[in-house]
């Protein structure tokens, strides 16, 4: 089944990955701890990678756009923690109603969209960040009541940062924990995950989803072929902003903080290097890249930090990541112009 | 951003200076600030931001739509400013040598730049935005890891306590607003730097004699259709590279008239908003991802800069939180250029 | 005197495939040289190796000798050519949209201030506006043609933009040999008579001049020589005098070799689908007026000359590009031309370009062939999981699919095979199982043979008269093989610059095929 185009990066950053552990394990790190840790930021991640995947499929390219579908989920959390819904039933409340915020959110963001067929990814960007200052209204204004989101004296609006201490913080990274010899596997974490991921699978066996397939593949032939096009790119639009909205929530229960204000602008491009990574051509793209993606560039992520405070100045974690995250979308740039002016 | 189906007649050259006119007048009324002292604000930012915002024209004109890498011509410049510093070479050699260096830099940088748009023809756009964030990294790590490090400076001042990495701020004392005040008239209130405005002028009229030249009419026809301009015999690639490098020559250029006007260098923020807030005024003016003229260019950083001056006050007395006038700037920045996108587009598929 | 131009032993392959076999031609300097050939015949090739465009040199090159003024001449892209002397009218105009009238004329050549192109060199010098406007003036009032040279190409109408085209290269005082690609096309009457009035004053100049055109009478007119080419061959050349429209013809068409053609049989005259004023914006392949009648039950051929219109029927039916004019399809007017609605009603599409078009590559054999059955007609779909859902039902499509593998001979390796690795042939049977799959009434197919070897060919044909008799599908072929058509039509219309210009029975001669594709009327014109 290899389908895999981009075969020597994903070679190159393997091995980069590994001297990384080589390094990690030279300078006696916990490699055990470090493991668990790339378990969880795989999920915490991955689920954004995955949101990514029906508008890859459909031909509406890399989702640059993705903050639209994080605000979604930003909203949905706020009203969560604002009627103070703790635990597991918080999180599940947080969902739905991230759901709705970003059914309609994205049924604008996909009507835009279509009106830009083939600049659907720098649109996507300023789109994205233009909604951001739009949304710092609304955090500032927005008549929330709970007090532990607010800012605390004199200032106006809701916090940056909310802590869901009290709330939801963890619920899935806790939930159903075995451990394997120091080895911990948060099945709870992984379940949703792949849930995530089956409901991405079916959903492209369904009339919709291959119609959606069709389009991506070739538009022409699924025009003539009776397909409403632009409805087809809708739904796949909603879709990835839906599941974009779900990756925050559960980015937020594990990191224990939800981000407001300008934190979504730079959690677009992390996401797009890591499918990448895995594999994806900016077209069709298969579940296991966007798994593979996340997997290997969060592993690069969390290894660089302890190397590089090891070693060298503590800036350089930052300067690396951006560097290797920029560098795979240049590179992905440039291949799949390549590839598609020889066709 | 969320626009109906426009009109057919709609033009956005027009409608758009007016749409910021508008709010400008109107914030400006909620601001409380005096008219000479927007004026005066404005007219610096003028001086200031107007080559960069100039050398984003001939991009457009071309066809290769907004030249979100200026920052590595920004950035350029700046390099050879923080090499002259780390060398301890002062006063008007210093500046001429940064200048030099600086334009060297750019032709090179904006000669790789060219030949990797070459290789992605229809999405200029997001890869120079994507070359723009890549080369900063670069930037950030020859300034924060490596000065001081492998790179030995003399200068010791402007690195960091503990040895390696250059500070957040250097000083530009040896070269600061000495032209700035050069010519300076003053009338009642108003402060009119003369000469830095001919300065930009001049700049202004070179591109006006750039796009009036053979290479000028080769730029337009490939801005208009690259196939048929390959057919007539224009060797587009070419003519796409040398764009490039006059575009990144003139934002470093731009940048330096910047810097200066400010008198401090912050090294590694002083470069990064430029490339938006430039795009944002040349459409401002009325310009488009695919005409751009000159008058856009200078109406637009006024038109756009009143208002990015107003906001904040207006924000302020309005809902007494002046960062609802900055989400306002922000908003007015990315909006206008989202805006373009899409109407753009829409046009072109018309 | 040696010759302006002069090709020796030309050959050109795409992929294997010959466009161009052993061409030998030689143009003197003042010589009007005739080019005339059919569909494939080459002409396009040539006058790409001539010009230097770049997809000569992308695609292999060529083999052979081209010597251009005495000198050999291998021109990698188009402003070498130019640079040499060579110019070019192009079919498709190569005119800057944007660009003014007088800009579009000097590009390339416009007059600058003298004492900038000493300081900044010939590139950066400024340009003098007021020269070029009344250079361009002046070329345009020798053409005889009153235009405001300030005004922008893109608002002008075709005849204008050819003259502009034409004035471009008329301004030029290095042109040595002059191509033009079907100039006349677009030109009314008068406004041809013109041109060919300026060609022969450009000939006393000693200007080289290579006209191709499909218009048999201007040709014969107007060269002093003329060769026709065939399937990448010269096959014949004429000198005037000894022109003849009828000898032209023949030569384009080949003596086509008379196989078995279906009976001839009785077609009922109702009418399946009736076009009026019909005109479908299709760039390239336009059509402008159409007024037919299909029969019920009836094979249909549609056929003209490359760019006449022929492909485009299909394609405006299926609402790919914008159309105008009515269409009634069984006596009710269709309101919409759109794929969806279409197919439903019973009309089906069989694209010309089979990859770009046809199918999807990277899918299975068995997901190609049922995917328009189940997504416009809800067909194979699995109940219990709910039918809005969608889900496919295995079990049924596998068999269908099985059954049309078999019916249809499609030779893959299973079901899930990629159609992409598939021959030609049987990826076109692929794409007509999935049409029958939605059993259509009226089916449109293009170039149902191109790209597809001999012994596939048959089958393909066999399968459209077969499912033409057993279901009484009326069938539209639009195709470009003459030879096939007739073998298989009932009545073969054919179209001339976007229109029907005449219908003829299958059985009508090679002359008559060759006058009409060419748009000429009788056979009663002597050679001048």
């Amino acid at each position: 089944m290899s389908h895999y185009k981009l075969k020597l990066p994903q070679i190159i950053i393997s091995l980069f990955l590994l001297l990384l552990v080589v390094i990690a394990s030279a300078l006696r790190m916990d490699l055990t701890a470090l493991l668990n840790q790339s378990i969880v930021k795989l999920v915490m991640n991955g689920v954004l990678v995955l949101s990514l995947i029906p508008m890859l499929n459909v031909g509406a390219g890399m989702n640059f756009g993705l903050p639209v579908g994080i605000i979604g989920g930003l909203l949905g959390m706020c009203l969560a923690v604002n009627f103070r819904m703790t635990g597991f039933y918080g999180f599940c409340m947080a969902l739905l109603f991230s759901l709705v915020f970003c059914m309609l959110l994205g049924w604008i963001y996909g009507l835009i969209l279509n009106r830009v067929k083939g600049r659907e990814e720098i649109a996507g960007i300023f789109i994205g960040f233009s909604f951001i200052p739009l949304m710092n209204y609304f955090w500032t204004l927005v008549p929330f009541k709970n007090r532990e989101m607010l800012y605390p004296i004199g200032g106006q609006g809701l916090r940056p940062r909310i802590s869901l201490e009290n709330y939801f913080n963890h619920v899935l990274d806790d939930l159903g924990v075995i451990t394997v010899s120091g080895i911990e596997i948060p099945c709870g974490l992984l379940a949703f995950y792949a849930l995530v991921c089956v409901f991405l699978y079916l959903f492209f066996l369904t009339k919709a989803g291959r119609a959606a397939i069709a389009v991506g593949e070739n538009e022409s032939f699924a025009r003539l072929s009776g397909i409403n096009i632009a409805q087809t790119r809708l739904i796949a639009i909603i879709i990835s902003t839906v599941i974009a909205g779900f990756g925050i929530c559960v980015y937020a229960q594990s990191y224990g903080f939800i981000q407001l204000y300008d934190e979504p602008l730079s959690m677009a491009f992390p996401a797009i290097a890591a499918i990448l990574i895995g594999g994806s051509t900016g077209k069709k793209t298969f579940i296991f890249e966007a798994v593979l993606g996340a997997y290997l560039l969060q592993s690069i992520y969390l290894l660089t930090v302890p190397i590089a405070n090891a070693i060298l100045v503590p800036e350089l974690t930052e300067i690396l990541r951006t560097m290797i995250t920029y560098g795979i979308i240049l590179y992905a740039l440039l291949i799949r112009e390549r590839r598609g002016a020889s066709q | 951003m969320r626009k109906r189906e426009g009109s057919p007649i709609f033009n956005s050259e027009y409608v758009v200076p007016m749409v910021f006119i508008a709010v400008s007048l109107l914030a400006w009324q909620f601001s409380g600030l005096t008219g000479s002292f927007v004026f005066n604000q404005v007219l610096n930012r003028f001086i200031r931001d107007g080559i960069l915002v100039l050398s984003l024209i001939i991009p457009v004109v071309a066809g290769m739509g907004l030249n979100f890498a200026i920052t590595v011509g920004a950035m350029s410049m700046q390099t050879a400013l923080l090499i002259m510093i780390a060398y301890r070479v002062e006063g008007l050699t210093g500046i001429l040598l940064a200048i030099i260096l600086g334009v060297l830099m750019s032709v090179l940088m904006g000669y790789v730049i060219g030949v990797i748009l070459n290789r992605v023809k229809g999405k200029e756009m997001i890869t120079t935005i994507i070359i723009g964030f890549l080369f900063n990294s670069v930037y950030q790590l020859i300034f924060l890891v490596g000065f001081g490090s492998v790179i030995p400076v003399l200068n010791e001042e402007i690195i960091l306590t503990r040895g390696i990495g250059v500070r957040n701020t250097v000083d530009l004392g040896m070269y600061r607003n000495t032209i700035d005040k050069l010519w300076l008239f003053e009338i009642g209130n108003l402060e009119i730097p003369f000469f830095m405005i001919l300065v930009v002028l001049i700049f202004a009229a070179m591109i006006f004699y750039i796009l009036h030249t053979r290479f000028g009419q080769e730029v337009k026809a490939i801005g208009s259709s690259t196939q048929t301009s390959e057919v007539l015999g224009i060797n587009t690639q070419a003519v796409r590279i040398k764009v490039i490098i006059l575009s990144t020559v003139l934002a470093a250029l731009g940048q330096l008239a910047y810097l200066q006007n400010i008198g401090m260098f912050d090294v590694y923020t002083a470069h990064l908003t430029n490339d938006i807030i430039s795009c944002a005024a040349l459409l401002a003016g009325g310009a488009s991802i695919k005409h751009a003229k000159i008058r856009h260019a200078l109406v637009g950083v006024f038109l756009f800069h009143t208002l990015f001056i107003v906001s904040p006050q207006a924000g302020q007395n309005l809902f007494h939180n002046a960062a609802l006038g900055e989400y306002f700037r922000s908003f007015v920045a990315y909006g206008t250029i989202a805006f373009a996108l899409i109407i753009n587009v829409r046009n072109e598929n018309n | 005197m040696t010759n302006m131009l002069e090709i020796k032993h030309l050959n050109k392959s795409y992929n294997g495939i010959p466009a161009l076999s052993d061409i030998n031609l030689s143009i003197p300097a003042g010589e009007i040289h005739g080019l005339v050939g059919a569909n494939g015949s080459g002409k396009t090739t040539l006058m790409n190796i001539l010009f230097g465009n770049p997809i000569i040199e992308a695609s292999g090159g060529y083999e052979g000798e081209i010597y251009f003024c005495g000198k050999r001449a291998a021109f990698k892209n188009c402003g070498h050519a130019i640079q040499q002397g060579i110019g070019m009218i192009h079919q498709e105009f190569a005119l800057i949209p944007d660009m003014t009238v007088a800009e579009n004329i000097k590009l390339g050549r416009e007059n600058t201030m003298p004492f900038t192109k000493r300081l900044f060199g010939q590139s950066f010098s400024f340009i003098d506006r007021k020269k070029d406007d009344a250079g361009a003036q002046r070329t345009l009032n020798k053409l005889g043609i009153d235009l405001n040279v300030g005004l922008k190409v893109i608002d002008l109408t075709s005849n204008l933009k050819q003259f502009v085209e034409i004035a471009r290269e008329i301004h030029r005082t290095d042109l040595k040999l002059l191509i033009l690609d079907e100039p006349t096309a677009v030109l009314s009457g008068s406004d041809g008579l013109k041109l060919i009035g300026i060609l022969k004053e450009m000939s006393d100049r000693d200007i080289g001049i290579l006209f191709i055109s499909h218009r048999l009478e201007e040709i014969q007119h107007v060269c002093d020589r003329v060769s026709v080419l065939r399937d990448g061959r010269l096959v014949a050349q004429y000198e005037k005098g000894s022109i003849s429209i009828n000898n032209l013809a023949k030569d384009m068409i080949g003596h086509l070799v008379e196989k078995a053609a279906a009976k001839k049989r009785e077609i009922g005259n109702k009418t399946i689908i009736t076009f009026k004023r019909f005109a479908v914006e299709m760039p390239g392949e336009a059509i402008r007026d159409l007024d037919l009648d299909v029969y019920e039950g009836e094979i249909l051929g549609i056929t003209s000359l490359s760019g006449h219109g022929k492909l485009a029927l299909g394609y405006g039916m299926m609402g790919m590009y914008p159309v105008n004019g009515e269409v009634s399809y069984r006596d009710e007017k269709i309101a919409r031309m759109e794929a969806r609605g279409n197919i439903m009603n019973g009309m089906y599409l069989l694209p010309d370009d089979r990859q770009e078009l046809g199918i999807m590559a990277d899918q299975s054999v068995e997901h190609n062939i049922v995917f328009t059955g189940n997504q416009v007609k809800n067909m194979f779909i699995r109940e219990s999981c709910g039918s809005f859902l969608g889900f496919i039902d295995r079990h049924k499509s596998r068999s269908h699919v099985n059954k049309m593998i078999e019916d249809f001979d499609i030779k893959c390796s299973s079901v899930k095979q990629k159609v992409k690795e598939l021959s030609g042939g049987n990826q076109q049977k692929v794409c007509v199982a999935r049409a029958l799959t939605v059993d259509p009434q009226l089916l449109f197919v293009a170039e149902p043979t191109r790209g597809i070897d001999i012994a596939a060919k048959e089958k393909i044909l066999n399968m459209l008269i077969e499912i033409n008799r057993t279901r009484n599908t009326t069938i539209v072929i639009m195709s470009s093989e003459l030879d096939e058509l007739k073998r298989v039509c009932d009545r073969i219309a054919v179209m001339v610059e976007g229109k029907i210009f005449k219908i003829l029975s299958s059985d009508s001669s090679d002359v008559e095929f060759g006058l009409a594709l060419s748009g000429e009327e009788g056979a009663e014109y002597e050679p001048l």
